[in-house]
């Protein structure tokens, strides 16, 4: 087959989205020789993107070796918070490792920032940055093993390539029109809902206990959600603090939930409130998160077409480190080298793309995927969300309240505080069992 | 016909925020193509096709104005080329300045038979350059133009006035501002944006140009939010209906609003 080199082709790949899965695959591929074209919806990269968060840069640095340096980096995360928060009580895991400041593991980003830094390290490269492109639809031929994808369409122009990279998000409607995505169930997919608070940087660092540019990261499970599936985060920027939710849709719709409800109780929480204190908000937008780990990977490839990042759905929530951007970062990385060596052997069908899911499973990003493929139906026990972090709380009440009353052993108080808790023995050892296997 | 379109690259207020001392942080802003001049393109475009003229963009701004994304969210409109006058000495350039280094630039193309613009700038909406260039280049300038007919040498133009429309016919060169809704402006298409790369660029300086000093700047010595309309802040308590419906009653009488 030839297909590679038909010479209506206006480009040799289309990418659809200038997210960073998207950014990272045309980057690497522009860098060796191809062209590219990278589409974006939004006016400008990063336009359309609310989001921020923390991102794991190995991977990101292995593509720009200079990432720390030059890209617009927020803080690099040395502290991060682990938090059951009650109505009343707080009990929290504060982890700060100076390990992690060198070499730097993880920084916070808003992706504002990043987006429009990633798009011109591609246009520097030789990819085509096209912004304020919506694709309609991917235009397809039937070929010799059915359907192959050979180009997009927007408004009344078409382009042609070799390769369609759909790297348009969550949803992914590029995916789903060829029918490479099913329509994900409500448990695989949450809302998230979040702000960006400015705050003075010297503030941020008393209030978080940092120096300079160190970072922090909370996770949140319990009253922040008010017993609803999913997590509170509170992430430093530079003098901003991300600070939102992220809801289970199933367990929302089940529970007759409002999302911005449940994200104001948080921001108003008395033990979330005084970090946000006389700070002022400067963003609010809500997202679709995909939480459905490994089960959420569909085909993520066919003839002439390759699907990455979200749209892939390639995001990770162990519970302790919600991840999706280094996911992001991985996939490009496999399909920019699975792509290059379709091209090059002239073969751009399922085939002859097949690089890309060998080497995105042989990553870390595919082993991880597998590793946690459990930690989804393990995080949808609503134990999770609600009774443990209460359970902990008593105990610790009936430890530390000394209200003139005889002390009991700890092991006591903490029977009495297990025998009122609708946690019963077989749910800690199951959980605890399928904990352990999960993470 | 050669028809210059003087447009800007400019940060939308959308975007910038006012802070609680009233200083506008325009960080998160990004600079576009501003609102109206897409509507001065179309016009441009559709007299240039109807008598086989040349649309060229002119932009005068700091460097940024000729970056790759601004330069292909240009001449991804219908432009046949651009003259881009990018020069740092013009960051944060007031209306007065900015239209001088227009009309020298609309001088350095020459033989420019109309000047269109937009209706204001989204960042600024002062109106005032058109009228300023205008005044640089000794041509009339007419304001809410809503059509454009005509070739080289005498136009007819349409414009609204307070009650009705009024149609003037121009001969020699003139500089219009087109009214917001005098076109409908097309979006750029992919192909659009293609070919945008493959249209010629002149980037000029304001050294190059020999712009003549203006005479006086304007300089913002500071910005602060409005005051707030002094209020009664007046509270009725609610838990008795009535009580309370009679209550705010009369408060309304008392103040005359009823």
């Amino acid at each position: 087959m030839s297909d590679a080199s038909e010479p209506e082709n206006d480009f040799d790949v289309v990418v659809v989205g200038a997210g960073i899965a998207g950014c990272v695959t045309a980057f690497q591929l522009a860098q060796q020789g191809h062209s590219v074209v990278l589409i974006e919806r939004g006016e400008a990269p990063g336009s359309k993107n609310l989001s921020g968060g923390v991102l794991y840069c190995r991977g990101m640095q292995e593509v720009f070796p200079d990432f720390l340096q030059e890209a617009p980096v927020e803080r690099r995360v040395t502290r991060n918070y682990i938090n059951f928060l009650n109505a009343e009580s707080s009990i929290g895991i504060d982890y700060k490792d100076t390990r992690l400041a060198d070499p730097v593991n993880a920084v916070t980003v808003l992706r504002a920032k990043l987006d429009p830094w990633l798009a011109e390290k591609c246009e520097e490269a030789g990819v085509f940055v096209m912004p304020g492109v919506r694709v309609d639809r991917v235009l397809t031929k039937d070929g010799p093993t059915g359907k192959r994808v050979v180009g997009v369409k927007a408004g009344d122009d078409e382009l042609r390539a070799s390769v369609v990279v759909a790297a348009d998000g969550v949803n992914s409607f590029i995916a789903q029109e060829v029918g490479l995505r099913p329509k994900q169930p409500l448990n695989h997919l949450a809302t998230g809902v979040k702000c960006v608070v400015s705050l003075p940087r010297e503030t941020i660092e008393a209030r978080f206990n940092l120096t300079g540019d160190e970072g922090a990261a909370f996770a949140v499970v319990g009253d922040c959600t008010e017993g609803i599936g999913g997590g509170g985060f509170i992430y430093t920027n530079t003098d901003s603090i991300s600070v939102g939710v992220v809801l289970r849709l199933d367990d929302m719709v089940a529970k007759n939930k409002s999302a911005t409800d449940i994200f104001d109780h948080f921001l108003t929480h008395q033990f979330v409130a005084p970090y946000l204190d006389g700070g002022e908000i400067t963003e609010y937008g809500c997202h679709m998160v995909a939480e459905g780990g490994m089960d959420m990977i569909g085909d993520i490839d066919m003839d002439g077409m390759v699907v990455v990042g979200d749209a892939a759905g390639l995001t990770l929530n162990t519970g302790l480190t919600v991840r999706g951007m280094d996911l992001a970062v991985a996939s490009g990385v496999a399909a920019a080298a699975g792509i290059a060596s379709a091209l090059s052997g002239k073969d751009t069908s399922k085939v002859g793309l097949a690089g890309y899911r060998e080497q995105l499973f042989a990553s870390f990003a595919g082993q991880d995927m597998k590793t946690y493929a459990k930690a989804p139906s393990f995080l949808e026990v609503q134990r999770m969300y609600k009774d443990y972090g209460e359970l902990i709380g008593n105990v610790l009440y009936g430890a530390f309240n000394l209200d003139n009353q005889p002390r009991q052993h700890l092991a006591k108080v903490a029977l009495k505080a297990f025998k009122k808790s609708p946690v019963k023995i077989r749910h800690l050892i199951s959980d605890g069992f399928a904990g352990v296997r999960a993470l | 016909m050669k028809i210059v379109v003087a447009y800007k690259w400019a940060p939308n207020p959308q975007d910038a925020t006012v802070g609680a001392a009233g200083a506008v942080d325009w960080s998160r802003a990004k600079p576009a193509i501003s609102e109206y001049d897409p509507v001065a393109v179309e016009l441009a475009r559709e007299l240039a096709d109807a008598t086989g003229g040349e649309v060229i963009g002119l932009t005068a701004g700091a460097k940024g104005v000729d970056a790759t994304m601004a330069r292909k969210a240009a001449l991804s409109r219908r432009f046949d080329r651009a003259v881009i006058v990018a020069d740092d000495s013009l960051q944060g350039a007031g209306s007065t300045e900015l239209a001088a280094v227009l009309a020298a630039a609309v001088r350095h193309i020459g033989d420019v038979d109309l000047v269109i613009t937009g209706d204001s700038s989204v960042d600024v909406g002062g109106k005032m350059v058109p009228t300023v260039l205008a005044g640089q280049l000794g041509w009339p300038a007419v304001a809410e133009v809503s059509a454009v007919t005509g070739g080289a040498g005498s136009v007819r133009v349409e414009r609204a006035i307070a009650g009705g429309t009024q149609v003037l016919e121009i001969s020699g060169p003139a500089v219009l501002a087109a009214s917001t809704d005098a076109a409908v402006p097309r979006l750029p298409g992919m192909k659009d944006i293609l070919a945008a790369t493959k249209k010629p660029v002149q980037t000029l300086t304001v050294a190059e140009l020999g712009v003549p000093a203006t005479g006086s700047t304007v300089t913002v010595k500071g910005t602060s939010r409005p005051d707030l309309k002094a209020r009664k802040g007046q509270m009725i308590d609610a838990k008795d209906p009535a009580a309370a419906a009679a209550e705010l009653v009369a408060a309304l009488r008392g103040t005359g609003a009823l």
